[in-house]
């Protein structure tokens, strides 16, 4: 590509960030001043689902680095890029830290806890509630904004040396960067770990504070892999189609991506499924309200919108891709393989969506003294909008990233990479 | 008394064997097996060998797995003995999965182990290759093609001479006593 269409691709990039963020920013605005969740819903699923890929990517790498694998240099070059959107998607999540900081009586529009006089379901406020109460040690505004700064500094942090180790590496060949990176590594997956599963509690667990789930945090995890190997995926497979990794990016190494995928396929379900069998077995109301409202009006007991985006979830999250991937030749050839990496990502989307989306909306009048949010709404426009800002903004850097000198194609000094150029299976 | 078993022709490196299997395949050899002392990647694929055949096995384990769970859970809890637990129905999809996907995973491993056991016929306390006088040699440095006295195309004249056009050393005839 010449310099002037790199350009030029990148301006069109930057034009979707500004206009996707701040379409998504007046209505963060608009929902500060008329008291309208639905925009902060859809700003928060739209940063999430660029945040659960990079943190799957990071993970990966760190990986791929800690069992000092052989097959995974080449790939791993291309993750590496991705971690350069890291900074970016801390600033797409600083509106709603500021707003729970500095919102006044607004503060808890997103986060009810976060303001204690926020009416409750039960008909108290938040401060009464002994729910809160017990978890106030916790759950807390400046507790909360601190582990929020410090999720993203382990994540940008991490992903600053995984690229430098490899990075610098390119340039003097010293094999000390490899070891480097297995020792951070060793300490940057449990560092990511707890990172990412207290992230997930603070982030998405507690827009319904009275709710819990101990595997919450694994679900985001096995989510977030899914949609980092899917990305990886296409990614790897748009670079082979423009001709920059001919000969380098093997068959092997899409066999082995897409083995992983499956894997990944297997973990989701299991996670997903575990965490709602046992709630659903221990049938504890201040539980089973959670999936309640994602299955059915919580008024009325009829089936909802929502009981058919859980089945979406099951059958087209998991059994398609499952059954599909078992297949060896939809795992090595690139057209089969990119449709269900597309698949998997749109599903992802809307798991995201299944998670963040259905809340209790107050309502006086009601049987049980609330509603349960709509699948269809304003949250999805202000979303969507969100989406596409904090997409175009990832994807600009990790192209600037990929474009500038700061790296070879390959690693071509790391002492695995003829290993990884001659992986077959 | 003894039976022949094949005829074998060794060769002194792997690409020597490489491009030796790719004739053997297009003259259209179907009973044949390569021999080497270390693993010739791309050997399979030049010889013409397709996938395992395993996967087949472990999926028809596991869906046979996935049914003789339904039917155990139904048959016991549903049918024979109903008894509600825990004030779950008598039967659903939901409340045993757990055993549905352990019966899945256990029969698909023995499809696995025995699919595997019975597609390369193992255990086999012997065979017949063990009595060329240097197979040994292919744990070492040799590199050996054995073509089946099995093969419809395979010919006593005709087939040594071929293993030699094709650059085959020390061609013998494997013979197998029986008493």
């Amino acid at each position: 590509m010449s310099e002037v269409a790199k350009k030029d691709t990148d301006l069109k990039l930057l034009a979707g960030a500004v206009l996707g963020l701040a379409i998504g920013l007046v209505g963060l605005f608009l929902g500060l001043s008329s008291g309208d969740k639905a925009p902060f819903l859809g700003w928060l699923w739209g940063c999430s689902f660029w945040l659960s890929i990079a943190i799957g990517m990071l993970m990966l790498v760190m990986i791929f680095r800690v069992f000092n694998s052989r097959w995974t240099p080449v790939v791993r070059r291309q993750l590496e890029h991705g971690l350069a959107a890291f900074p970016w998607l801390g600033l797409c999540f600083a509106p709603l830290l500021l707003v729970a900081l500095f919102g006044g009586d607004n503060a808890g529009i997103l986060w009810s806890w976060i303001n204690p006089d926020s009416p409750t379901v039960d008909g108290i406020t938040v401060a009464t509630d002994v729910l809160h109460q017990k978890k106030a040690g916790y759950l807390n505004l400046y507790f909360f904004s601190l582990r929020i700064i410090l999720y993203f500094a382990v994540f940008c942090g991490l992903s600053h040396w995984m690229r430098k180790v490899s990075f610098t590496q390119d340039q003097d060949g010293d094999p000390k960067w490899s070891h480097l990176g297995m020792k951070v590594s060793a300490i940057g997956i449990p560092a990511t770990a707890l990172a990412l599963t207290f992230g997930a509690f603070d982030m998405f667990m507690s827009l319904e504070y009275q709710w819990f789930s101990t595997m919450y945090g694994v679900w985001f995890f096995s989510s977030g892999m899914r949609a980092a190997l899917a990305i990886t995926i296409l990614g790897c497979l748009f670079l082979l189609k423009k001709g920059t990794l001919t000969g380098i990016y093997k068959q092997a190494h899409q066999y082995d991506l897409a083995c992983l995928s499956l894997a990944f396929t297997v973990f989701w379900a299991y996670i997903s499924f575990s965490q709602y069998f046992l709630i659903y077995s221990a049938n504890i109301p201040e539980e089973t309200f959670w999936y309640n409202i994602r299955e059915i009006n919580p008024n009325t007991g009829e089936t909802s919108a929502w009981f058919w985006v859980s089945m979406g979830l099951i059958f087209g999250h998991f059994f398609f891709p499952f059954l599909y991937l078992l297949f060896y030749k939809n795992k090595i050839n690139g057209g089969r393989i990119a449709f269900i990496a597309l698949w998997i990502l749109a599903f992802h989307l809307l798991d995201l969506y299944w998670n963040i989306i259905p809340g209790r909306e107050i309502v006086p009048g009601a049987y049980v003294g609330y509603e349960a949010r709509p699948v269809l709404g304003f949250h999805l426009f202000w979303g969507i909008s969100t989406l596409i800002g904090v997409g175009c903004l990832c994807v600009r850097a990790v192209r600037q990233s990929f474009n500038s000198n700061v790296a070879e194609l390959i690693p071509v000094r790391d002492p695995r990479i003829l290993d990884s150029l001659n992986h077959h299976e | 008394m003894d039976i022949k078993y094949g005829v074998a022709a060794t060769f002194n490196s792997a690409k020597d064997i490489y491009d030796a299997a790719g004739k053997v395949r297009e003259e259209g050899f179907k009973n044949w097996e390569c021999y080497t002392p270390i693993p010739v990647h791309g050997l399979d694929a030049q010889m013409g060998v397709g996938r395992s055949k395993v996967p087949c096995f472990t999926l028809a384990g596991g869906i046979t797995g996935f049914f003789t769970g339904t039917l155990l859970v139904w048959f016991m809890n549903y049918y024979d003995y109903p008894l509600i637990v825990g004030g779950k129905p008598y039967f659903s999809m939901i409340y045993p999965f757990p055993v549905f996907y352990e019966l899945t995973i256990l029969f698909a491993a023995f499809g696995t182990l025995f699919g595997m056991f019975f597609l390369n016929r193992l255990p086999q306390h012997n065979h017949p290759i063990f009595e060329h006088p240097s197979f040994g040699r292919t744990g070492d440095d040799k590199y050996m093609i054995v073509i089946e006295i099995e093969d419809p195309k395979f010919d006593d004249e005709e087939t040594p001479e071929f293993l030699k056009t094709v650059g085959g050393k020390s061609i013998t005839m494997i013979r197998e006593s029986i008493e």
